[in-house]
């Protein structure tokens, strides 16, 4: 090769390198800017929903374009905490409640709340999308897409077959609905049993239910008198009828059934009930097993008091720190939170809304919607609750506590010493703080 | 009839015919090839060249390991990266004192064993079943190896679903067949949630053992059958006596290499079970990723550590028994291949 076509080469190679940082950095020489926005709870409806609303975004900003990054649910959090690690990578990020607490401890995350200041859309948000919008410094680290909540879905078919009237109101009723529908010969079972991940959520709801009337609202864990709903004699009550449900009323498999077994048991018509988020809806309606008639949801299932607790958690849009277009990614987070893109990716998912104008909108009012409508309503008997979800060992306490569930449903540990272990837990979390 | 090829599966010369014929064991000592010389030039063109690759694998290998083993000494846990001290031996104590860990050390053990027994018996069996010559080898050949392109965690989604008790095959068919009368919560009982595992690996890892073992028994010539069959040696004795001492050194690797990848294998286990129910089907690699899940990269760094100390010592202790002696009275060879092997006449 001679020198001129060596030296042509280098040039070639160092323009190539240079134009590919320039891309790294999210930024042409047009003044186009390219966000890299990371979703977490990935699905294939739910990205094409969001894809349609960033082109929506790019239209109305000829000047941004945003690279829509989706990695399978169950391994984003980790991948995303790697991209936040590195410090680059990411300029809009899904930030969920139990990974705001972990990931603005390592200052991974920014601070919006000086780019909100003024900003008209908090008017439109819900009280809870406002809390929730800010942490107990009044930082803002996520903006809140929508909501996740309890309701129970049931067969209204088979509970009408069993010779009830009505669909169960309390844990009590539920037990005794669900055993008198359960027939393992006819692979037809009660309760879609959580056994498996995230075990823990349902167990913590029933004994929530039980210790309604004391329980701290800013801390679903913790009574009014500071100690932990764990210590309450009630919490054990609650559990033997929760465990009972397993026993008497559930697939005998449903000890390691996550969130996919428990939706496909009900989906595909084996099991009656099924206590879950408002998303399943979506799915649901798509289920060739069980038609859109033999089914509907109840509010979320009542203590001995009358009252239930529902423990609301929520995601939402963030900016990481270390992005070199916050400006941009502050219009994008904005833009995904008011308006027609909200109440489209709330309804098209299956959210509980955040924006207050849904409480006009006749879609929430019918069918499996009028649960929530009838929860939202009552907000005495049905209590929304913080839950600590944003502790730093809220992971630890996870896999420990669905750990000891299955131990309690194997047989190889009480639920005398499960509640007392997780009493001393949390109080020595709190006292360690 | 002299020494046997190598065709690089690891049999070494001459141990095709232990004790086969006597002109085997007679074979004159060959004079041991000779190194080339580089001169300083040579030498240091050959460096340059390598340079590259040695590079590559300091930044891609010894740095992170060096790195992640760093960790282990530390407190990383991702949750809360504004403390990551030095914190010594901690993040071992605390391993060595954890309830699971010792369950977690035995289902290892149980997973390691009843993984790779049954994958080399039945593989042997297999292999020896397609090096004889029928119709459709070729066909069953690829049917036999086909499981082993597909990855561990896709096998352990389909087994997970071929194991549920409410909806799965296995319950259905044994139902059918009238074997049960009620489903088996495979997946959920801790009695049965290993078995289920253990089956689901038997059946990936079998081909892997096919797959080597018939390599190496089509290295052995017919010839040597020939004379045994001649000389009156039944199946048995052909098969301890001829053919499981010509393979004898792709067996012992293939076992070292299997145990290795087997006590490393969290994929199926981590799609079927979890490592459930109640930490029931944990082995150590599955315990590290959750650990790793739970954000504390310093506790799952010092698993690592233990894995890789438990490797190193199975392996060492693996090679040193398997090693083979040398002519000399039994002396032990210092790793090399010997180059003849001292035979007591003819066998068959």
């Amino acid at each position: 090769m001679s020198r001129r076509r060596t030296a042509t080469a280098l040039c070639l190679a160092a323009a190539l390198v240079l134009s590919g940082c320039a891309v790294g950095g999210g930024g042409a020489a047009d003044g186009t800017v390219t966000l890299h926005m990371v979703e977490s709870l990935t699905n294939p409806t739910r990205t094409a929903v969001l894809k349609d609303l960033i082109a929506e975004f790019e239209k109305q900003n000829p000047k941004i374009n945003v690279d829509l990054i989706s990695p399978p649910t169950d391994q984003a959090d980790q991948k995303i905490q790697q991209m936040l690690q590195s410090g680059s990578g990411i300029d809009t990020l899904e930030v969920r409640d139990i990974t705001s607490g972990p990931w603005s401890t390592n200052r991974w995350l920014y601070d919006m709340s000086k780019d909100l200041k003024g900003w008209a859309g908090w008017d439109e948000l819900t009280d809870n999308a406002v809390k929730y919008a800010k942490d107990a410094k009044g930082r803002t680290y996520y903006i809140p897409y929508g909501f996740y909540g309890l309701s129970l879905f049931y067969r209204s078919d088979l509970v009408t077959a069993a010779g009830f009237k009505n669909p169960p109101a309390s844990w009590d009723d539920l037990l005794e609905q669900a055993t008198a529908i359960q027939n393992p010969s006819k692979r037809q079972y009660g309760y879609a049993f959580r056994g498996g991940t995230n075990a823990n959520s349902n167990a913590v709801a029933v004994i929530e239910a039980y210790v309604a009337d004391k329980i701290d609202r800013d801390n679903g864990f913790k009574l009014t008198d500071g100690r932990t709903i764990f210590s309450a004699p009630e919490a054990l009550t609650a559990l033997k009828t929760y465990f009972a449900l397993f026993k008497k009323a559930s697939p005998p498999s449903s000890v390691a059934w996550g969130y996919p077994e428990m939706v496909e048991g009900f989906s595909n018509g084996s099991t009656a009930f099924l206590l879950q988020d408002p998303e399943v809806i979506a799915t649901l309606g798509e289920s060739k097993a069980i038609s859109r008639q033999q089914w509907t949801t109840a509010p979320l299932l009542t203590g001995p008091g009358g009252k239930a607790v529902q423990p609301v958690a929520t995601a939402g849009w963030g900016i990481a720190a270390g992005s070199k277009h916050k400006a941009e990614a502050t219009k994008l987070v904005k833009f995904l939170a008011e308006g027609d893109a909200a109440t489209t990716f709330d309804k098209k998912n299956s959210l509980v809304p955040i924006l207050k104008s849904a409480a006009d909108d006749a879609y929430y009012k019918t069918g499996a919607w009028a649960s929530y409508v009838k929860m939202t309503e009552n907000p005495d008997a049905y209590i929304t609750v913080t839950q600590p979800r944003d502790s730093s060992w809220w992971t630890e306490w996870i896999q420990k506590s669905d750990a000891e569930i299955q131990k309690v449903l194997l047989g190889k540990m009480t639920p005398e010493q499960l509640l007392v272990g997780w009493d001393s837990y949390w109080t020595a979390k709190w006292k360690s703080q | 009839m002299g020494a046997l090829p190598d065709a690089g599966t690891g049999l070494r010369p001459g141990a095709g015919g232990r004790g086969h014929t006597s002109t085997a064991t007679s074979a004159p000592t060959a004079p041991r090839p000779r190194r080339p010389v580089f001169t300083s030039r040579q030498g240091l063109t050959v460096a340059a060249f390598m340079a590259p690759a040695a590079l590559f694998v300091a930044v891609f290998i010894y740095y992170p390991m060096t790195a992640g083993s760093q960790m282990a000494f530390r407190n990383w846990n991702l949750n809360d990266l504004t403390d990551t001290s030095w914190v010594g031996l901690q993040n071992f104590r605390e391993i060595f004192t954890d309830p699971v860990f010792g369950t977690v050390l035995s289902n290892t053990g149980i997973w390691v064993v009843g993984s790779i027994v049954p994958q080399f018996v039945i593989g042997f069996a297999l292999a020896l079943w397609l090096r004889r010559r029928f119709r459709f080898r070729g066909l069953y050949q690829a049917m036999i190896f086909f499981p082993w392109a597909i990855s561990g965690f896709l096998i352990g989604i389909l087994f997970r679903w071929m194991f549920n008790s409410e909806f799965g095959v296995v319950n259905d068919l044994l139902e059918k067949a009238g074997l049960i009368s009620e489903p088996i919560p495979w997946l959920a009982d801790p009695k049965t949630a290993m078995v289920a595992v253990l089956i689901a690996n038997i059946w990936y890892g079998v081909t892997f053992f096919a797959i080597m073992i018939l390599a190496a028994l089509q290295s052995i010539p017919d010839e040597i059958y020939e004379a045994a069959e001649i000389d009156g040696a039944g199946k048995v004795r052909t098969l301890f006596q001829i053919t499981i001492p010509s393979i004898r050194g792709t067996l012992s690797l293939t076992v070292l290499l299997r145990v290795i990848w087997i006590f490393n294998f969290p994929d199926l286990i981590f799609a079927m079970t979890g490592g459930g129910p109640s930490n029931e089907t944990h082995i150590v690699t599955t315990w590290m990723i959750t650990v790793t899940q739970q954000g504390d990269y310093g506790r799952a760094s010092a698993i690592g550590l233990i894995v890789v100390a438990m490797l190193l010592v199975f392996s060492v202790f693996h090679l040193t028994a398997t090693r083979e002696k040398s002519t000399t009275g039994g002396k032990r060879t210092t790793g090399r291949m010997p180059r003849t092997r001292r035979t007591k006449g003819t066998v068959l």
